[in-house]
């Protein structure tokens, strides 16, 4: 079916004509233009949507902020967006319980705001934070510098709900930190880049905003001091929410939080381990954590997206390597010292790739120009990728969702 | 069949004698119990791979199982099937330190986990109860918690990869030692499964560094709610105890019967601990005292010692045990709760507990809201089990009523899978089960466990309703 064939028709019958429209250019998912723009403000209207979809043989890729929509290979369909924009809001947020369920388009700079009123915080800081929406970090597992002590999406989704291609609402975990029942299909749309399911509510756990935070910058230091500074901060007894190695210019910034004393105890260490060592005020350290975001993923800025933008991870004793290779090969680099992951840009950057593998780590080109589109994920055949194939065809059997924007064309 | 799992496996390694297969008719939960025709002891990956070809073909069902420890009989075997007990799998096959991972075969201990890494300065972070007995295998099944789960995380957490032998007895790696594996997050799926997506052969963990200092305090309480609200107070302070444990009087009894940890006399007992760097750790132990006296402690001690602290842990430890010395009977409940509701829940468990006649003892991980009411009854008197799992069930219902769930880490399993629609919409479980569907086509991989079935529940309410899109003519079930 060739896009013009799509009829706005179903999908104003189900969200109003106000809020299906002609796709643009500017809508495009890894360089496909869809037809069509539907904005279903209810989870009921989403099944609705899927299921028109799903039934008439078209494509569907969800969009929230649309920051990450070149992330992953080009799919191989797409007639319709559905942008999940007007499911947003914040559906319940208890404080005493550091838990808030929010509808998957609601910016993150939105849930910042709200909880930040109490004291609190998502501890998730990705990419392109102020229009990135929850649903889309879920989707992609976009991550930032606090990765280094909170961890992903992954680490802080307690709960989901969801609706299959073919309309069926799913739900999985809760809003309680801990919880066993039933299968954790959470942790399947994690990074699925929509391929299983659109995400409609996100149950997250929240963190205390900590009293004090302090970051320190060493350096810049020279290429090949880099990797033993980072050695020297993390065998030393710190416990930094956030640590990056800024390449190529050869800085480390760490980040500490907790008590008045507890950091300022953890400041004096850092003071002592880490070559040329400086503590930044309030604002330089905003500035810094924010040129760290852009420097690894680019910024909101369209002419960054020409860049291609991979994420490398490597065994952590290979730090040096790691550190020695992006020097070379990426233009630039954020390396998590402490896990050996770094987000990386260049046009070179594909071929850490076998780099990477001959190492046993990995690397997956998240956006890329259209002439390395293709080369999104690695090739890989073995019965893990079979089973993954099973997941999407038990779930999404007419390859409605995003089809080919995943692994091995899934 | 047998003859065929014979040839796959070590000449010792097949049982099927009655007197030799009844010691597996049923794990932790003794309620359920089901013999099962043949129990095999496979040594190896290959081992477990060929087995499970041999059931697939055999259209024979299996149950994986490790210690037995589990509480909801999720190793319960099927009548006539197989079990394939892994405890012979019981190597640490590597160390690496610089990395901080450890790969086990899954018959491991927890605890034995630990001691492998313990000269390195490292340590395995989930810490069931069980941890002694209980197999690496079993914890990635059900996801195994602990006490310090609350700051360190669940299994789930601490699982980088593992080897899985598939319902088609292919052998798949999921996840890899290092981050960001590509693909679906097939293992986060499969870790707390309940072994009902394949068979868990070999597994990679992430281990932590010890933390520099570790400081505790106990504090005593006249109340349950006081005790409770002083928790959430601690959570909402901004301090992240690595462990928040709370007794109330009578599980506090018990214990000091059995273990003379010289508890104060007190209505409820906190147990903090914190740990970290010395500076933070003083911190907020100084902090968590400040607001357990605000709350109204009547009693507060530190441990200055880390003898004292093992102390404050024994009695804690010893609780679950203990029980049968103030009741010959009792069922373990195991439910979450937001941790701001702790306190109204504590009292809808102490109305039901005077309603039913029936005493419940609470001893709990207070900081993530994961209840473990004790259901004691005298197994002699007509009808008072029935009763006691009557009363468990309401408590369920109180759990769910505050917006908490079923199980917070001792699983579903066969117990609660009838359960299971309370929680989760009929919808949400055509899902799941189209998850299992994709993992296990044949439905042999430990089945009845974890999703209800109309065989095992009855017509279950709910399990095959409508949706609104079908209803409204836009889309058919595919």
């Amino acid at each position: 079916m060739t896009a013009a064939a799509v009829s706005g028709a179903v999908a104003a019958g189900i969200v109003g004509n106000s809020f299906v429209r002609a796709a643009a250019a500017g809508d495009a998912v890894g360089g496909v233009v869809p037809s069509l723009v539907v904005s279903p403000a209810t989870e009921e209207e989403v099944a609705a949507v899927l299921a028109w979809a799903s039934r008439d043989g078209l494509a569907v890729a969800a969009c929230g902020g649309g920051t990450k929509m070149a992330w992953g290979a080009p799919p191989r369909r797409c007639d319709v967006v559905l942008s999940t924009l007007r499911l947003a809001g914040v559906v319940e947020h208890e404080p005493g319980d550091l838990v808030c369920v929010v509808r998957a388009g609601t910016p993150l700079a939105d849930v910042q705001a709200l909880v930040g009123v109490h004291g609190q915080r998502l501890a998730l800081d990705p990419p392109h934070g102020v229009a990135a929406t929850i649903g889309g970090i879920v989707a992609t597992g976009a991550w930032g510098p606090l990765r280094t002590h909170y961890g992903t999406a992954r680490d802080l989704v307690l709960g989901c709900r969801f609706v299959l291609a073919d309309g069926t609402v799913g739900h999985s975990g809760g809003k309680v930190v801990k919880n066993v029942a039933g299968y954790d299909v959470a942790k399947l749309l994690i990074g699925s880049l929509g391929t299983l399911a659109v995400i409609t509510e996100v149950s997250l756990r929240l963190h205390p905003v900590a009293r004090a935070s302090r970051t320190v910058v060493c350096g810049p230091l020279p290429p090949a001091d880099v990797a033993a500074a980072c050695r020297a901060v993390v065998a030393a007894p710190v416990v930094p929410v956030a640590m990056v190695a800024l390449l190529p210019e050869g800085t480390v910034l760490v980040q500490v939080e907790g008590t008045e004393a507890g950091v300022a105890a953890q400041v004096e260490v850092l003071g002592s381990v880490a070559p040329l060592s400086r503590v930044l005020s309030d604002a330089e350290a905003t500035a810094a954590w924010e040129h760290a975001r852009v420097l690894a993923w680019g910024g909101d800025d369209a002419s960054d997206a020409a860049d291609a933008v991979a994420s490398v991870a490597v065994p952590r004793a290979h730090l040096d390597a790691l550190i020695t290779v992006l020097g070379t090969e990426a233009t630039r680099a954020v390396v998590l010292p402490s896990l050996g992951i770094a987000a990386a840009q260049g046009d070179h950057i594909v071929a850490l790739r076998t780099w990477a593998a001959s190492l046993g780590g990995h690397a997956v080109l998240h956006r890329a120009p259209p002439d390395l589109a293709s080369l999104a994920w690695p090739a890989v055949a073995d019965p893990a990728v079979t089973l993954m194939r099973a997941v999407k065809q038990s779930l999404d059997p007419a390859a409605t969702l995003s089809p080919g924007r995943h692994l091995g064309g899934i | 069949m047998l003859r065929r799992l014979g040839g796959a496996l070590d000449r010792d390694a097949l049982l099927t004698a009655p007197a030799d297969v009844r010691p597996y008719e049923c794990d932790g939960l003794t309620g359920y119990r089901a013999v099962p025709a043949a129990v095999l002891l496979p040594r190896s990956t290959e081992q477990v791979a060929a087995c499970v070809r041999i059931c697939h073909d055999a259209g024979v069902a299996y149950v994986a199982r490790g210690a037995g420890t589990g509480l909801s009989g999720g190793a319960l075997p099927v009548a006539g099937g197989v079990v394939i007990c892994l405890a012979r799998m019981t190597r640490v096959l590597s160390v690496d330190v610089d990395n901080a991972r450890v790969v086990v075969q899954p018959g491991v201990t927890n605890a034995a986990v630990t001691e492998a890494v313990a000269i390195h300065g490292l340590y395995y972070a989930p810490d069931p109860s069980s941890q002694v007995v209980c197999t690496i295998g079993g914890n990635v099944a059900e996801n195994s918690g602990g006490a310090h789960c609350l700051k360190h995380g669940f299994t789930t957490h601490h699982v980088v990869a593992a080897t899985l032998v598939t319902a088609l007895g292919e052998v798949a790696s999921l996840g890899s030692a290092v981050a960001d594996t590509p693909g679906y997050d097939l293992l986060g799926v499969v870790v707390g499964s309940e072994g009902t997506l394949g068979i868990v052969t070999e597994v990679t963990l992430r281990v932590l560094r010890r933390p520099r200092l570790v400081g505790m305090l106990l504090a005593a309480f006249d109340g349950v709610e006081a005790a409770a609200t002083a928790v959430s107070r601690i959570i909402a302070a901004g301090v992240l105890p690595a462990a928040v444990e709370m007794m109330d009087r009578l599980t506090r009894e018990a214990s000091e019967q059995a273990v003379h940890a010289g508890y104060p006399d007190c209505e409820a007992l906190l147990l903090v601990e914190v740990d970290g760097i010395e500076a933070e750790c003083l911190a907020q132990l100084g902090e968590c005292r400040e607001i357990c006296e605000a709350a109204g402690a009547v009693e507060i001690r530190v441990a200055e010692t880390a003898e004292e602290r093992a102390l404050m842990w024994r009695g804690r430890r010893a609780a679950f045990a203990a029980m049968g010395r103030v009741s010959p009977g009792y069922y373990v409940q195991d439910g979450v709760v937001p941790r701001t509701r702790l306190p109204e829940v504590l009292h809808g468990i102490a109305e039901l507990s005077a309603s039913y006649g029936l005493r419940v003892g609470n001893v709990f991980h207070a900081g993530d809201g994961n209840l473990h009411p004790l259901v004691c009854y005298d197994p002699a008197a007509a009808g008072e089990a029935e009763r006691a799992l009557e009363l468990a069930g309401r408590i369920l219902d109180v759990c769910l009523a505050a917006g908490g769930s079923i199980t917070g880490e001792h699983g579903v399993g066969r117990d609660k899978a009838c359960a299971m629609p309370k929680m989760f919409s009929g919808a949400a479980l055509t899902v799941m089960d189209r998850v299992r569907s994709a993992f296990d086509p044949s439905g042999l991989c430990n089945p009845g466990k974890l999703l209800p079935t109309p065989r095992l529940c009855g017509e279950v309410p709910g399990f095959h309703r409508v949706h609104p899109v079908e209803a409204a003519g836009l889309a058919e079930r595919w």
